[in-house]
């Protein structure tokens, strides 16, 4: 069997992870002598220059030009300058590679299984003291995994830290939300007389299915929620492209994982700073109740089984209230302000590359069900990568919501060059005071983060005031 | 038997200092400046000090939700009761009790109590430690609880076991907002406890003299193992049954008459002043050093420490 | 070592703490009997033999027969418990807690709280309770569920002979009020009881048996049930870790989340019925604790909802039993993780 070796991707301090084969300087099976530039490496932070150790050739070269690779990696199968070497002992070598690292493995693609992991990795041992206030089977799991246990808060009697405290502990944190919004629709009237489980009604608003005249598996006949989703009519799933599974990346203890930036981001880390240290933001705040446009929610659903989003009512009640305040429907230029005459309002959309901003043109003159259709286009759009320039740049106004992820308020970084953003947050059931009473109501936070280069503090707040006015009482919202 | 200027001087600043604090927490109250449920025990003075005069740190008295009276009678710091009912955390109780719920064991006061009826059968555990003492425990009770099955089971039951207590009945003639000649159903209260099967009497309420003779009678009985007793006290409450209270139930005028005929001090004032026991002007020395007591006991409660949440949890249990 | 019943060790663990402490007095209906009767007093010696003696010993001022007064009962043993003395109340029947649920719930559990920290009330309250003798839904009942939710009180139930006296003991000396909750079932069970001044602490949970597989918590005749449960699973291969909890207030949670955590299982075996009790009170411990623990979802083998009826195979379908224990193991046993 012929001499081979592996060339790797090399470590070049501590923090280095991985590293970018900028360009290889020799061909595949081309002989090269001790100290010939081999291979450009790109890492973070330096560009180096890789030399040949000692004469040799490379009858393999693995890693692609500008791909990156893992310190460890096999990037390249070295040989003797004048070795023969057929391609199925190369192929065997690249079988049988073991990187040094077993993490390292997992992540190239066409290596074999790594072996199992083996028992006590112990990144940071943590020696645990004997009068420490920790359950047994909590002590042990730190021990064999490295836990530090001295930031723990133990949730056992009299802050004792029981096993469940350490095996979060020693877990990531869960990235939460980053589904769809949850439809929260108070089931519809017509829905009151059914008897169904809460869940099922539920379901039911959610799918748009019919329950009168069903009769359920449950109990008495109640129908029950297996019941509805036998009536759900099955969606379609498009099997050449199945949903990636969600990974959540577990860097080693003590280790940070480096991501390079995509250019997105890069666009949006650059934008977003300029805006935020050049431009003068402040605040207005202001809960308003959305009982109102609940009630016309469901009420569309019923006549018309669609059902918008609240957004999509606070982005039309929105573009209404830009119409009556021109001066908040403005962008900034330098030393010049220019108002629109139509309200191009940009909606937030969160994708898996970032944060990006389709424009709902002439909101002011569409309907909140054609609202809701565009945004839906525009938000698929940018998801799978397909908004074109002019879909997302430019817009007079932007809104951003969280509601879906239980923020209750947020102030948001405007969108240059617009002079306003909205930021709006979740529903809430609180209860309020009227007349002498209390009643529950649906609140939600906004808050308008104007620049004030253009828009004063009281031209703000008038247009928060019609647009309270607007979501409370929402009758120019429909029709 | 005749009372020292003394002892006579002493009944008066009690009772006087009753009233005041009452009469200062009507108007801080309506202030906004106490939380809570307070009721107000002025009009009944001569009650609480007519039989508190007789007893010493072992005796024990229990009293009820109108209970300031009682508790200044038995020898509770005014200043600290003040603070208490101010909800600071060096109040008697620590905050943690109120108006409500005011004792100090130190001087054989245990507690007011939230519960109409609830202390009769506590005074008959007293009594049992009483009784090995040569001492008197005391059940305080208004029209109100005298109806309560409770206080029928502690008259019943300090009968059999023969134990030093005193049932006291203050008849204010208002359980909470109805007449007792509604809600008791007997001839009279005095007649149902003798039916119970212990000494009887009835004093009156309004006159420290009255009260505080009969007694003297029941106490020297108790402690001759005779077996406990009751006495129904006839007597006014000058406020309603709770601080709020519109009092719609009392008769037209009938505050301004009760307050003007059937006032416990006026009446003591007339009577010392009359009998050339004391002078006016000892009475009015009195008055000037119970209200300045109370000014300093309100601005103390108001400058007092407040409890931190961390004390929720401090003396629920002894040993955890 | 003596081999004594639960009911002697009782009556013997009050003889020894009145000739230690002169303070300690006891009342109760019919605990000396026979007063103001033909027979003379000491004609019954409480109704469940457990005062016998006592009276004859320690004369009537501390020996106290009370006419049928619960509230005054507690009341004044409250009193005098407030006052100096150290009280034992004896309540017939648990079940009459309903009538001197005031005494005990708005007096003796807050009188320390409510009076700032400056009194004890060092009493006892002990109370005959549970099912197993016909004796009808007002008879029949459990109560350590109400209890153990007031703070103020702590709440011991036996289930051995000599958990009986360490038990008694500590309850006796302890300066908070105690509810001594003691099995009717369960006064005849004979055991070996520790000679001498034997203290159990409260708050300690009681190690039955030992086993990897699955956690059994109980309490008094429950303790008994579940050890026959696990000899039967034993055969098995099933290793149950029985913890019989002493007290359920102060509860043993360090042993509780310990166990939990070795065995990934738990079984709460209760005699009260399911809602808002204390087997859904560990459950819920449990499942904010050692949710990372469990196999498999917590079981509970409880009474069912319902009054405690009279009819022999009406009570005995209502009660827990180690056959119920045992069908519960094996469900526990056989659960799996589906993977969606």
């Amino acid at each position: 069997m012929a001499n081979l070796r592996a060339f790797a991707m090399p470590k070049w301090g501590i923090e280095m992870t991985e590293g970018v084969v900028a360009e290889w300087m020799v061909a595949e099976g081309v002989p090269f002598k001790k100290g010939d530039l081999l291979a450009l490496i790109e890492t973070d932070k330096i560009t180096n220059e890789v030399e040949a150790e000692a004469d040799g050739m490379f009858p393999r070269l693995i890693a692609q030009t500008g791909g990156t690779y893992a310190v460890g990696e096999l990037i390249a199968v070295l040989a003797g300058p004048d070795e023969a070497i057929s391609a199925a002992d190369v192929d065997a070598f690249v079988a049988g590679f073991r990187p040094a690292d077993s993490k390292v493995a997992s992540k190239a693609g066409d290596a074999p299984p790594p072996p199992p992991a083996p028992a006590a990795p112990a990144a940071v041992k943590v020696a645990i003291a004997a009068d420490a206030r920790i359950s047994p089977a909590a002590r042990a799991f730190a021990e064999a995994q490295g836990v530090d246990i001295s930031a723990i808060i133990g949730s056992g009697p009299d802050g004792r830290i029981t096993f469940q405290d350490v095996q979060q502990a020693s877990l990531p944190p869960v990235a939460i939300g980053g589904g769809t919004s949850v439809d929260l629709t108070p089931v519809g009237e017509t829905l009151g007389n059914v008897f169904a489980s809460p869940l099922a009604k539920r379901l039911a608003v959610q799918h748009g299915v019919d329950l009168t005249g069903v009769t359920g598996t449950g109990p008495k006949g109640r129908i029950g929620k297996a019941d509805v989703l036998a009536l759900v009519k099955p969606v379609t799933v498009d099997k050449a492209a199945p949903s990636a599974p969600i990974a959540f990346a577990r860097p080693a203890p003590g280790t940070a994982e480096i991501v390079k930036m995509s250019p997105m981001r890069k666009a949006i880390a650059k934008a977003l700073s300029h805006s935020k240290s050049t431009i003068p933001h402040f605040y207005l705040r202001s809960a308003v109740r959305i009982d109102a446009i609940l009630g016309l929610r469901a009420q569309a659903k019923a006549a018309t089984g669609e059902a918008p989003s609240i957004n999509d009512y606070i982005v039309r009640a929105c573009a209404l209230a830009l119409a009556r305040h021109p001066d908040v429907n403005v962008q900034v230029h330098g030393e010049e302000i220019h108002r629109f005459g139509s309200a191009d309002i940009s909606v937030a959309v969160a994708t898996d590359k970032g944060l990006i901003t389709p424009i709902v043109k002439g909101a002011d003159t569409l309907s909140v069900a054609a609202i809701s259709r565009e945004v839906k286009a525009l938000a698929e759009k940018a998801r799978t990568g397909r908004l074109q320039p002019d879909e997302f740049q430019g817009g007079s106004f932007s809104v951003s919501n969280l509601g879906m992820f239980g923020i209750d308020q947020f102030d948001a970084i405007i969108n240059p060059p617009q002079g306003a953003i909205l930021a709006v947050g979740a529903g809430t059931r609180q209860p309020i005071e009227i007349g002498n009473a209390l009643a529950f109501a649906t609140i939600v936070q906004l808050s308008l983060s104007c620049d004030h280069r253009a828009i004063d503090g009281a031209v703000g707040a008038a247009f928060m005031q019609t647009l309270k006015g607007l979501i409370e009482e929402p009758a120019l919202l429909v029709g | 038997m005749q009372l020292s200027r003394e002892a006579l001087i002493r009944a008066y600043r009690q009772m006087k200092t009753i009233r005041l604090f009452e009469e200062r927490l009507h108007d801080e109250i309506a202030l906004g400046e106490i939380a809570g449920f307070t009721h107000l025990y002025a009009g009944q003075e001569a009650c609480a000090v007519g039989v508190c005069e007789h007893l010493g740190p072992t005796d024990y008295i229990i009293s009820t939700h109108r209970g300031h009276g009682h508790c200044i009678a038995k020898g509770c710091d005014v200043v600290a009761m003040m603070k208490e009912i101010y909800g600071s955390r060096d109040g008697l109780c620590k905050g943690k009790g109120g108006s409500m719920h005011i004792a100090d064991m130190n001087v054989g006061m245990l507690g007011a109590n939230g519960i109409v009826g609830a202390g009769a059968p506590i005074a008959v555990g007293a009594g049992i430690t009483a009784k090995s003492n040569g001492t008197v425990s005391i059940a305080f009770s208004g029209d109100g609880a005298c109806n309560q099955g409770t206080t029928f089971e502690a008259m019943n039951m300090a009968v059999v076991l023969k134990l030093p207590v005193i049932f006291v009945f203050e008849n204010n003639h208002y359980s909470e907002h109805t007449g007792e000649a509604y809600a008791v159903g007997a001839e009279s209260m005095t007649a149902r406890s003798a039916a119970f099967g212990m000494k009887a009497i009835k004093a009156n309420g309004i006159d420290f003299f009255s009260v505080y003779e009969a007694m003297r009678e029941l106490i020297n009985y108790c402690k001759a193992g005779s077996g406990p007793a009751s006495i129904e006290l006839d007597c006014e409450r000058f406020y309603g049954h709770f601080e709020g209270d519109p009092q719609r139930y009392r008769g037209p005028g009938e505050l301004d008459r009760i307050r003007e005929e059937r006032d416990c001090l006026k009446t003591f004032r007339t009577k010392v002043t009359e009998a050339k026991l004391l002078e006016g002007t000892d009475l009015d020395k009195v008055d000037a050093e119970v209200t300045d007591l109370i000014d300093r006991a309100v601005a103390e409660a108001k400058q007092a420490d407040r409890p931190t949440p961390q004390d929720v949890l401090q003396d629920v249990y002894i040993s955890y | 070592m003596a081999i004594k019943m639960i009911r002697d060790v009782i009556r013997d663990t009050i003889d020894a703490e009145m000739a230690r402490d002169d303070s300690l007095i006891m009342l109760g209906e019919d605990i000396v009997g026979g007063n103001g009767a033909p027979g003379g007093p000491e004609a019954i010696g409480g109704i469940w033999g457990t005062s016998g003696g006592l009276w004859a010993k320690y004369g009537a001022d501390r020996v106290i027969d009370t006419p049928i007064s619960e509230s005054a009962i507690i009341g004044a043993a409250a009193g005098a418990a407030l006052t100096g003395k150290r009280a034992i109340a004896e309540i017939m029947f648990a079940d009459f807690i309903g009538v001197c649920m005031d005494q005990i719930w708005n007096q003796v559990a807050k009188f320390r709280y409510m009076f700032g920290g400056k009194t004890s009330c060092p009493l006892v309250i002990r109370m005959p309770y549970g099912a197993g003798f016909n004796a009808a839904p007002q008879h029949s009942q459990v109560i350590h569920q109400f209890v153990t939710a007031m703070p103020g009180l702590k709440v011991v139930m036996p289930s051995t002979p000599a958990d009986a006296k360490g038990l008694l003991t500590q309850a006796i000396r302890d300066d908070d009020p105690v509810i001594f909750l003691e099995h009717k079932a369960l006064y005849g069970v004979k055991g070996e009881v520790p000679d001498g001044d034997y203290v159990i602490p409260f708050g300690h949970a009681r190690q039955v048996t030992q086993g990897d597989d699955i956690t059994i918590l109980a309490t008094g005749m429950m303790v008994g049930f579940a050890e026959k449960a696990a000899a039967q699973l034993a055969q098995d291969g099933i290793g149950c870790d029985i913890l019989d909890l002493r007290t359920t207030s102060p509860l043993d949670e360090e042993a509780i989340l310990d166990s939990v955590e070795r065995t990934g299982r738990l079984l709460i075996v209760d005699e009260a019925p399911p809602r808002c009790s204390f087997a859904t009170d560990l459950s819920a411990l449990v499942a904010q604790k050692a949710f990372a623990s469990l196999k498999a979802p917590i079981d509970m083998v409880t009474a069912p909802h319902s009054p405690v009826p009279f009819a022999r195979e009406l009570e005995s379908a209502y009660l827990p039993s180690p056959d119920k224990i045992v069908a519960s193991a094996v469900k526990l046993m056989s659960y799996r993780r589906g993977s969606a």
